[in-house]
């Protein structure tokens, strides 16, 4: 198996040269019996289904918690051989490392495959069916294939090793100057015009509903001054002028504390930054707790129940 | 047949907490809109922790290669791109080598070489050395999965990106990205004197916890974040920080005053460190910083204004109720 | 129309079809706004290939053929385990066997879940290190001493000892923290009147963050707006339309 983690470049039964006829069998093998594990799991009774779930999350967070615990080999070369025990599971651990974040990368990748599946699915039932926002479907469709076909299209130039270098503009054809234009010129402004919307709901809503009717809106609101004034150059420096003009003289001194940016500053690194710093501490705590709960299926949640 | 009523007019109290949503849409939209058009420079103070970021990019040895993630995209042009724009003419100035890698978004890769294309080109339209990929910087594409990517980094950063390829020039095979200048010396990330993360979420969360005590840590985060992410600079966790519109101007600021600097009269001041720190007087240095503060200022004004309206229609209402 | 024209015209047109939605919800919003989605979809499509399966997944399945002489990576065959786990996800949409998409959502989650362990100690170690400062004060003097014109070695002295002032700063800080905490943790009722003075001031202490946040927020999404507004008018209008800028 370490021949496996440890990507071992020389022949191991766990890789094969590329291109071979022996990689593509054993492929298409593994293919095949992952596969038929599947389908046995469809036809497995309901009784194996919540231990599957809980082995395998467990398992998964079987590795990190060992590779934390276990000690690691020190002052490691490229060639050492373990010895012993320890040190064999310690640079096995050490190896699987990055295939075992490789696992969460591939799987997470074909899991953000669900949304645009769920999207492609959704839509695609509506142009089919003539739903009344068909049009504005078969709009959302066409982005998808418009997107995926020039943006494969530009990224097979770039890769290939023939060709003008597509790192001047001169040099671009037909695709990858439409792909710049869906991205750059559409996709990217539309994202920025999408969060831009919210600036003007924040007005509004702070307009309308924020007043000073406790004790604890009071205060929000004082910090909040206090820090958007902060924010303001040309309004500190007139504020910060008017306490150099009262103090009169260029060494520092006591009245430097009332300047707006000295307020600011302490109210940041007193009173903001520990008051953060405890709404993490609480988080910490809770997520500490939740990871445990959830590595050992005890949390009801929708993965285990 | 009933006669229709005529509503009460309303009192200046309700006149003042009745302003139409749209009339306040408009008024934001001028406010934004005006200042733009002229060019304005402000007084502006840097913080510490901007500060602190600069002195820090500033110090890196010439030559020297760093990790960047890079996980913004134009939706957060506003703080990140002058952010970004910033370091990078800083890095290729003094010829750092550098590395990007994206985890929150699959667009974060192409922003981020579209906005080195622009800085190289800015660079190469002054008769500069552009920066080419592979001699100078290389990508090291999009993971999904933040956590494990980090942590892999963090144990083997040769097998964390194993496999990764760029195309060294025109002509030539996609080749291992570690055969590149830019990597070919780097063994685990301790050997790289930074890693920054330019960010619009909370990858560096996930950095500082996989990453702290491995190597240095700074980040440039917009200014949603900045609260939270002063906590890691307040503990130490952070070399350096810059946050939002404020960071970046700062940054520029830095980049033609320099720190401490002239000795005897210093434009910035580091309190926690007296070494000077010159900066590139007379250079391009001014971006998205200095084109927005005038604007952001009229803006948050007139949300400040809105504010103290609203409560002054409060207060008046409910004396007048009371009366 | 040249193509940097177009291109700025049909971004500022995208960008104001987006904002006729803050009049009212309209045909011509919605529109745009089912391009983004569409855009954004087709990225990530392209993305998750081209940046990330293709190089951390493909290559090392079916190894990668070296050019110019060098030598070729072997496949590694068991990869392909993967493609079979990860598209178990999508039984998500069937009604009969949607528990088989529990098994890689599951995976991830127990991978997650596990690295909390090594990441609590980085990420709130230093934190808690950070929080414990002194409270006694060591120095004579309720303010810093000024250290312009200092000896180094009298600077030092200065920077080793601990004022009234800073004492009274640290004091703050740990109370905030304390006191934030145990708004949180003490959740349940108190008879205790000091206890629940703490609790009371943590929430205060807390609107002082939330208040900071809410500023810092408050600059970041105005910027956007202002980002905006400096494409349409400056960006397309006036450096590239009436071709005024530099």
């Amino acid at each position: 198996m370490n021949g496996f983690f440890a990507q071992v470049i020389p022949p191991s039964p766990f890789n094969a040269p590329n291109g071979s006829a022996e990689l593509w069998t054993r492929l298409v093998i593994a293919l095949l019996l992952g596969v038929a594990a599947v389908v046995a799991l469809m036809k497995a009774p309901v009784s194996v289904r919540k231990p599957v779930v809980a082995v395998s999350t467990f398992c998964a967070g079987l590795y990190w918690v060992v590779f934390f615990l276990w000690p690691r080999p020190v002052n490691r070369l490229p060639g050492d051989m373990p010895s012993g025990l320890v040190d064999g599971v310690g640079f096995w651990l050490e190896d699987a490392n990055p295939i075992v974040g490789n696992l969460s990368n591939v799987l997470s990748a074909f899991l953000l495959g669900l949304g645009i599946y769920s999207l492609l699915r959704i839509h695609g039932m509506r142009v089919i069916k003539g739903h009344k926002d068909a049009f504005f479907s078969a709009v959302l469709l066409l982005g998808i294939l418009a997107m995926g076909v020039f943006g494969y299209w530009d990224w097979l130039d770039k890769m290939s090793p023939t060709g003008p270098s597509l790192a001047l503009e001169a040099n671009w054809a037909f695709q990858n100057r439409v792909r710049d234009f869906l991205f750059d010129g559409l996709l990217q402004e539309m994202d920025a015009g999408m969060f831009s919307l919210i600036a003007f709901y924040i007005l509004s809503a702070a307009y309308r509903a924020f007043r000073i009717r406790s004790i604890e809106a009071t205060l929000l609101l004082a910090t909040a001054f206090i820090v958007m004034l902060s924010f303001m150059g040309l309004v500190t420096g007139l504020l910060d002028g008017v306490i150099d003009g009262i103090k009169g003289t260029a060494d520092p001194g006591f009245l430097d504390n009332f300047k707006l940016t000295e307020i600011a500053k302490w109210l940041r690194a007193t009173v903001e930054t520990p008051s953060l710093r405890g709404i993490d501490f609480g988080i910490g705590i809770g997520a500490l707790a939740m990871g445990l709960r959830l590595w050992l299926s005890l949390e009801k949640t929708a993965v285990s129940s | 047949m009933e006669t229709p009523v005529t509503p009460p007019a309303m009192g200046f109290a309700e006149k003042l907490m009745s302003v139409k949503r749209h009339t306040l849409y408009l008024l934001l939209i001028v406010a934004t809109s005006v200042p733009t058009f002229f060019s304005i420079t402000l007084p502006n103070k840097p913080d510490q922790p901007s500060i602190d970021f600069f002195t820090t990019v500033m110090a890196l040895p010439e030559g020297s290669t760093i990790l960047i993630e890079t996980d913004w995209t134009k939706s957060t042009r506003g703080d990140s791109m002058g952010q970004m724009q910033a370091l990078l003419r800083i890095l290729m100035r003094h010829n750092i080598k550098f590395a990007i890698y994206s985890t929150a978004d699959p667009a974060a890769p192409q922003v981020a070489r579209d906005t080195i294309g622009r800085v190289s080109e800015e660079r190469r339209a002054k008769g500069e050395r552009p920066y080419v990929r592979w001699e100078d910087w290389v990508d090291l594409g999009y993971f999904p999965n933040s956590e494990a990517t980090n942590n892999a980094i963090a144990t083997n950063i040769r097998k964390a990106f194993a496999g990764k390829t760029e195309v060294p020039g025109v002509g030539q095979p996609a080749t291992d990205v570690f055969r590149s200048p830019v990597l070919s010396h780097i063994q685990k990330v301790g050997d790289m004197p930074l890693l920054l993360v330019v960010t619009a979420s909370k990858t560096f969360d996930i950095i500082v916890e996989r990453l702290y005590g491995k190597v240095p840590l700074a980040a440039m985060v917009t200014g949603v974040m900045g609260p939270e992410s002063t906590v890691y600079y307040a503990s130490g966790q952070m070399v350096g920080l810059c946050v939002g519109l404020k960071g970046a101007l700062d940054i520029e600021r830095m980049m033609e005053s320099g720190v401490n600097n002239p000795p005897d009269k210093p434009v910035v001041v580091n309190k926690k460190n007296p070494e000077v720190v010159p900066g590139f007087p007379g250079d391009d240095n001014e971006g998205n910083g200095k084109a927005y503060y005038p604007t952001l200022h009229l803006a948050l004004t007139l949300m400040i204004l809105a504010v103290i309206i609203g409560n002054i229609g409060m207060v008046l209402t409910r004396k007048g109720a009371k009366s | 129309m040249n193509y940097p024209l177009f291109k700025l015209t049909l971004g500022v047109i995208a960008t104001v079809g987006l904002y006729t939605v803050l009049w009212k919800e309209n045909k011509f919003y919605r529109f745009w706004e089912h391009a983004f989605l569409g855009l954004a979809a087709g990225w990530s499509l392209v993305a998750l290939w081209t940046e990330s399966l293709k190089s951390v997944w493909w290559d090392k399945m079916v190894g990668v053929t070296a050019e110019g002489g060098g030598v070729d990576t072997p496949g590694f065959w068991p990869y392909v385990l993967l493609l079979p786990i990860g598209l178990m996800g999508y039984f998500v949409f069937s009604k009969k066997h949607n528990w088989l998409s529990r098994v890689p959502i599951g995976i991830i989650i127990g991978l997650w879940s596990g690295q909390q362990v090594q990441v609590w100690w980085n990420r709130y170690g230093p934190q808690i290190n950070g929080t414990l400062k002194p409270i006694l004060p060591t120095g004579d003097g309720f303010f810093v001493p000024d250290t312009t014109g200092m000896t180094p070695e009298e600077a030092a002295a200065v920077a080793g000892n601990l004022y009234v002032s800073q004492a009274i700063t640290n004091l703050i800080f740990i109370a905030t923290v304390l006191c934030v905490l145990s708004y949180f943790l003490f959740s349940f009722d108190f008879k205790n009147r000091f206890i629940r003075g703490m609790t009371v001031s943590g929430r205060w202490l807390l609107m002082v963050g939330f208040g900071a946040i809410f500023g810092s927020t408050v600059m970041m999404r105005f910027t956007l707006l202002i980002d905006r507004m400096y494409f349409v008018w400056i960006e397309w209008l006036r450096d590239t339309v009436l071709r005024i800028g530099g």
